[in-house]
């Protein structure tokens, strides 16, 4: 088993950084931190919005999208160096990536696709995190994942194939409610309960987004507004947990400045109900 | 010891069959399967409109059935990317005004192959790092649009009018000649 790195940052109130909101994450107040997706990022040339998110004293977080980690492969160096040199140029407290795979055999998926809840699979995504985690300048956070598709045959549940992994590599967890509400809700089972089950003494921030409920199906779309259910699990974390960071993500059909900042203020309320809660 | 290989065999099966939306793999449910390739299928659609936003106005309501024909023809991509995607989708369509290949696309097309090349003896696309040299002619008005690039000089777009010369205009685009790594 690998040593466990403690945590030493803390992050508070965040929002995804898109160019298409990068004015209105700009003037907003009480930030803390961005997340960029790492690959959208040449560290050479650095986006204005995030030179002035530096200035403002905002922590930036990497956020990779391409690792594949929970693919057959190694991960790639190049990626790997590509992560690491934008994590060096952002000063970076901490980067993260997926439990997914989103190639294989020579082909793309577009995707972050989930993996097989076996043992098999944990072995495989254990040495490619170590092997990323090697090759990091910063603690690696790994998400779990959204999926409408599940393998058959699974060994245990998400919550207890996190834990697994977040333990055999030391690495942190980047807690998604947005992802946990989709995948108790398309496969039914209780969020809430489920979510204690999360090793959420080793979260390195939270991720809240959007979505949609269509015929029955939740899709995790980050381009809707933030579900009440999904600010409901926001409060029930809070309750239990004190994470360093959570953050809102949007990734398309912006919203007006206004709306951002209400979905934030939403998300900041909702902790506080759960912290309120605490005896 | 984890198969790896078993394992990759298995992790493409099922990403080609989601993109095929056919031959799931045994045990998976084919209904959440369907919905979960639909996704992948309009995500790499999104994408594609955003990178050719001539192209996806050329086919006009046609443009998701079509692409959507495409992905399920064509399965998963060795490349990703809104840009190859869209590359590969002019080259599948084929030439022609009928295949959407309308003035705007062309002019895609044009700075599409100029960003990126087919990559050697494999699958898929990688940047274009030589020199690129190449032409779209337009007949409205007619002009010739001209792209060339080269390192260290980086790339430069023109246009140059034509004589109206009342033949009919050729359909598609003609690529001029690459000179590639050879300058690179």
């Amino acid at each position: 088993m690998t040593a466990m790195p403690s945590i030493t940052h803390s992050l508070g109130r965040g929002v995804g950084w898109r160019p298409e909101i990068d004015g209105a994450i700009e003037r907003a107040e009480g930030i803390g931190f961005v997340e960029v997706v790492a690959e959208t990022i040449d560290p050479r040339r650095l986006p204005a919005g995030l030179r002035a998110a530096r200035e403002l004293g905002r922590a930036i977080v990497p956020h990779g999208i391409s690792l594949s980690l929970g693919g057959a492969d190694p991960p790639d160096p190049r990626r790997l160096r590509h992560l690491g040199a934008v994590a060096d140029r952002v000063g970076a407290p901490v980067v993260s990536e997926h439990i997914a795979f989103v190639r294989a055999g020579g082909r793309e998926a577009g995707h972050l696709l989930p993996v097989p809840r076996t043992a098999e699979a944990l072995e495989i995504l254990v040495e490619n995190v170590g092997l990323a985690q090697r090759a990091l300048p910063v603690p690696l956070a790994l998400e779990h994942v959204a999926c409408l598709v599940e393998w058959p045959g699974a060994e245990m549940d998400e919550a207890a194939f996190v834990g697994e992994l977040i333990e055999r590599t030391g690495a942190l967890l980047l807690l998604d409610l947005s992802n946990l509400y989709a995948n108790a809700h398309n496969h039914g089972y209780d969020a809430a309960a489920a979510l204690t089950r999360f090793p959420l003494d080793r979260i390195a921030y939270v991720h809240v987004g959007g979505g949609v409920l269509r015929d029955g199906v939740y899709h995790d779309t980050h381009s809707h507004p933030v579900q009440p259910g999904v600010l409901g699990l926001v409060e029930e974390l809070y309750a239990v947990a004190d994470p360093p960071g959570v953050l809102l993500e949007r990734d398309d059909d912006f919203p007006s400045e206004e709306e951002l900042l209400a979905e934030l203020a939403a998300i900041a309320e909702a902790a506080d109900r759960g912290r309120g809660r605490r005896g | 010891m984890a198969d790896r290989a078993e394992y990759a065999a298995r992790q493409a099966a099922l990403l080609e069959a989601l993109m095929r939306g056919d031959g799931y793999p045994a045990g998976f449910d084919s209904d959440r399967a369907g919905r979960a390739g639909s996704s992948l299928r309009r995500k790499r659609a999104r994408a594609v409109r955003s990178a050719w936003p001539g192209l996806s106005a050329g086919l006009g309501p046609d443009f998701e059935a079509r692409f959507d024909a495409f992905v399920r023809a064509t399965g998963p991509p060795a490349s990703d990317g809104g840009l190859v995607d869209g590359l590969a989708f002019v080259d599948w369509l084929g030439p022609g005004e009928d295949a959407g290949l309308t003035e705007p696309v062309r002019v895609e097309l044009l700075l599409a192959r100029a960003a990126v090349r087919r990559r050697r003896g494999a699958d898929g696309f990688v940047r274009r790092r030589g020199a690129f040299v190449g032409a779209a002619r337009l007949g409205d008005p007619p002009r010739l649009i001209v792209v060339i690039q080269a390192p260290g000089v980086g790339r430069r777009v023109g246009s140059v009018p034509l004589p109206r010369t009342g033949r009919p205009r050729p359909a598609a685009a003609k690529d001029g000649p690459e000179i590639d790594e050879a300058a690179g």
